[in-house]
């Protein structure tokens, strides 16, 4: 009975689907405001409205900051800054609000500092800054300084390592920096509105050696981002837990640095080295240069062991990657987001570019002349070394071995059966919302995303792994493409740093060390970790709505004894 | 262990209890963890034109890990850069000839010869398309110049995008003539 039920109401969904002005009259609705104040979410024309959800909106009630306040009132957000700190420095960060102006919206928005991003912070190796934090907005906040093996007390997870940041109060962060390379910081409350809403900056962490990367005529921060819009705006966030639980709240309009339209500049033959930060809260990113020469040299905690050229540069949320890129031919070379998209309701791939950024190379020769370095790849041997001592743990069998899955409850029945019929066939990766209505009508409140524990059946904040300092931990993640929606999940794992050893058996030939790996739909990952730093810490998947959705645990690593 | 309920609460996140109706419930951790590609492979399906490959059964396996310093290897527009790695089983070898394996494109207008089949009735190959159909044929020798195949086709299997064509994106919403290309009726 109920199967027959299902069925019948499967085919009113396909009747009703394939009405040509059906489709067409309900898409007039975007930007009007639906119930509870909502507007519904941008939906491209040719993508038809599944019947019953027409007039559905969340069953939380949306967000918008400042609600009700004229933007005017706020200072406008300026481009972030450099702030170069020594050891033992301050500097004081504010969180406020401010005033944006995104494709020609002006909206309230929140900011470090009144910038966008927040500072960038540039800082040498092994040196400790104190961040002194003022909270100026109505939600509470933290800030985690996100890959940096930082003291325990200062992750910035509420609940865990430090009460949340109330307004008006403060709290100061004393952040040691260990490892050179690039950082970020973002809060760890409802990361899927502050930090969308502007939230985040980046942490240089300069190396001692002039030579730890190689020549390059200079360096540009790329920090990757997208948002949510509409022609009044952005969209309203979920108030009491995020929208868009299945898939991750993707953007629209695509920033470099909180611009839509970054422009640089470069000479013929100019060699720029890109520190690229994916700080959307779903989307991965594949950033092509081009046709230019690139070269990945760094990741998340380490440069590679070997430098490797690539043909473009794939970023999940969290991810940072350094690239040195060579502008031979004179002209405008777009750098872009160039992926293959999915219609579902159609069944195709098409190629999507999204412009992140516009570089206007002239016809005049760079000096110096560093072709024959760019042309070299190096080998950082520092790094081997490093690595060789965990050799004789990559092949012995996992320590833990994690599954990846969701559980949904209470969802529009359209939603779950237009799911259930049309998932035969998951991609890899999701490089788009190819089911915007679906996926802004779920919320967390329906759906759980679960990080489970396979030799103990627990899941989530269920899991209790204890470590010591100084163990080396194999952990396989298995992320099933046999769940009601799966998808690829970024891990990051907190104060510590990894080894991506493998996928799917593959073994990895060129090492870096990271923080947060992207783990494909249907893949296993096995990473090994350096258990380094005490404290309590927290392993998740930074797909913010995914995170808030429940996909984390905790685990403790203990210090020696003394 | 770590006050996970109050971190939960903190992040704003709401706590579901357990089992409610209506609850679909996630894969079973009974399953364990797999290593390799399994999900994007797909199965090969004999024509029957050959003598002894009545019961011929092939599998392609499809990773799209294989080369990158990222999790995924894509190509310049984005598309999956695929390792494949056929297998047949259940058939007699042809005495004349050479099993050779071709990737096509749904709409067969692009080919690419990936390798003939060893002794193991096994090839290897890449793509970088996202659909892909995996054909093998009898060809009467071993050309790796060979452009388009000449032979019969022996067996042949479309890769598991190919089931975005389902009847959620078939017929009502296609604007094409399905038929016109040989999918449903």
């Amino acid at each position: 009975m109920i199967s027959l039920y299902r069925t019948g109401t499967l085919l009113a969904v396909l009747a009703l689907v394939a009405l040509p002005g059906a489709s067409s009259a309900q898409h007039e609705m975007h930007g009007m405001t639906m119930g509870g104040g909502w507007r519904m979410v941008p939906m491209d024309m040719s993508m038809p409205m599944l019947p019953g959800i027409d007039g559905a909106v969340p069953v939380v009630g949306p967000f918008m900051p400042g609600m009700g306040m004229d933007p005017a009132m706020l200072p406008e957000a300026r481009p972030s800054e450099v702030v170069q700190l020594a050891d033992m420095d301050t500097l004081d960060i504010s969180v406020s609000m401010v005033r944006r102006t995104i494709s020609g919206q002006e909206m309230i928005m929140f900011g470090y500092n009144g910038q966008y991003p927040g500072p960038l912070i540039q800082v040498p190796k092994d040196a400790t800054i104190m961040v002194r934090v003022t909270n100026e907005i109505q939600m509470p906040t933290t800030i985690h300084w996100h890959g940096v093996r930082i003291d325990n007390r200062f992750d910035g997870v509420p609940g865990v390592t430090q009460d949340p940041i109330e307004r008006g109060e403060s709290f100061t962060y004393e952040v040691n920096v260990p490892d050179a390379g690039m950082y970020w910081y973002h809060p760890h409350v409802r990361e899927d509105v502050q930090q969308d809403l502007g939230l985040f900056g980046n942490l240089l962490v300069t190396s001692p050696d002039p030579d730890y990367y190689g020549p390059a005529h200079r360096e540009e921060v790329f920090v990757l981002d997208d948002i949510l819009m509409d022609e009044q705006g952005a969209l309203p966030w979920g108030d009491e837990s995020p929208t868009h639980a299945l898939m991750g709240r993707f953007g629209n309009v695509m920033m470099v640095n909180g611009e839509t339209d970054y422009r640089l500049h470069a000479k013929r033959g100019e060699v720029v080295r890109f520190y690229l930060t994916n700080v959307a809260n779903s989307r991965t990113f594949n950033v092509t240069f081009g046709g230019a020469k690139v070269k990945v040299v760094a990741s998340d905690v380490s440069r590679f062991e070997r430098e490797q050229w690539v043909g473009s540069v794939v970023i999940a949320p969290a991810e940072r990657y350094v690239v040195d890129v060579r502008f031979d031919r004179p002209g405008e070379i777009l750098i872009a987001n160039t992926v293959q998209a999915i219609n579902h309701f159609r069944g195709e791939f098409y190629p999507q570019v999204d412009t992140l950024s516009i570089v206007t190379v002239s016809d005049e020769a760079a000096e110096p002349d560093v072709s024959a370095a760019f042309d070299t790849l190096r080998e950082h041997d520092d790094v081997v070394a490093d690595i060789e001592a965990f050799r004789p743990h990559f092949g012995r069998n996992p320590d833990h071995e994690l599954v990846t899955t969701v559980k949904v409850q209470g969802l529009h029945q359209s939603i779950v059966l237009s799911m259930e019929a049309d998932t035969l066939y998951v991609p890899p990766m999701e490089w788009n919302d190819a089911m915007p209505m679906m996926n802004w009508l779920s919320t967390a409140e329906e759906v759980t995303w679960i990080l489970e524990d396979v030799a103990t059946g627990a899941q989530n904040g269920d899991i209790d792994w204890e470590f010591k300092v100084g163990d080396v931990v194999k952990i396989r993640v298995h992320n099933t493409p046999d769940s009601f929606h799966p998808m690829n999940h970024p891990i990051h794992v907190h104060g510590q740093r990894f080894l991506v050893l493998s996928i799917d058996g593959v073994e990895n030939q060129n090492l870096v060390w990271k923080d947060t790996a992207i783990v494909p739909v249907g893949s296993t990952m096995d990473m090994l970790v350096e258990m380094s730093n005490p404290g309590e810490w927290m392993i998740h998947c930074h797909i913010a709505e995914h995170l808030h959705a429940g996909m984390m645990f905790g685990f403790t690593v203990t210090p020696p004894a003394p | 262990m770590i006050p996970f309920l109050a971190l939960f609460a903190a992040l704003g996140a709401s706590v579901l209890s357990e089992a409610e109706a209506g609850t679909i419930l996630p894969y079973s951790s009974a399953a364990a963890c797999t290593d390799g590609p399994a999900y994007y492979a797909f199965e090969l399906v004999s024509t029957k034109n050959i003598p002894g490959t009545g019961l011929a059964t092939g599998t392609v396996e499809a990773s799209v890990t294989a080369a990158s310093p990222f999790s995924v290897h894509l190509s310049a527009d984005g598309s999956y850069a695929y390792e494949l790695h056929v297998t047949l089983d259940r058939m007699r070898v042809p005495g004349e000839g050479q099993l050779v394996a071709w990737v096509t494109t749904p709409d067969i207008d692009q080919i690419v010869r990936m390798s003939a089949l060893d002794e193991h009735l096994q090839a290897t190959g890449q793509v970088d398309w996202n659909k892909y159909i995996v054909v093998i044929t009898l060809e009467p020798s071993d050309d790796p110049g060979q452009e388009i195949w000449t032979g019969p086709i022996v067996m042949r299997g479309m890769s598991r995008s190919g089931m975005m064509h389902t009847m959620v994106g078939h017929g009502a919403l296609q604007q094409e003539n399905c038929a016109a290309f040989g999918y449903g009726n």
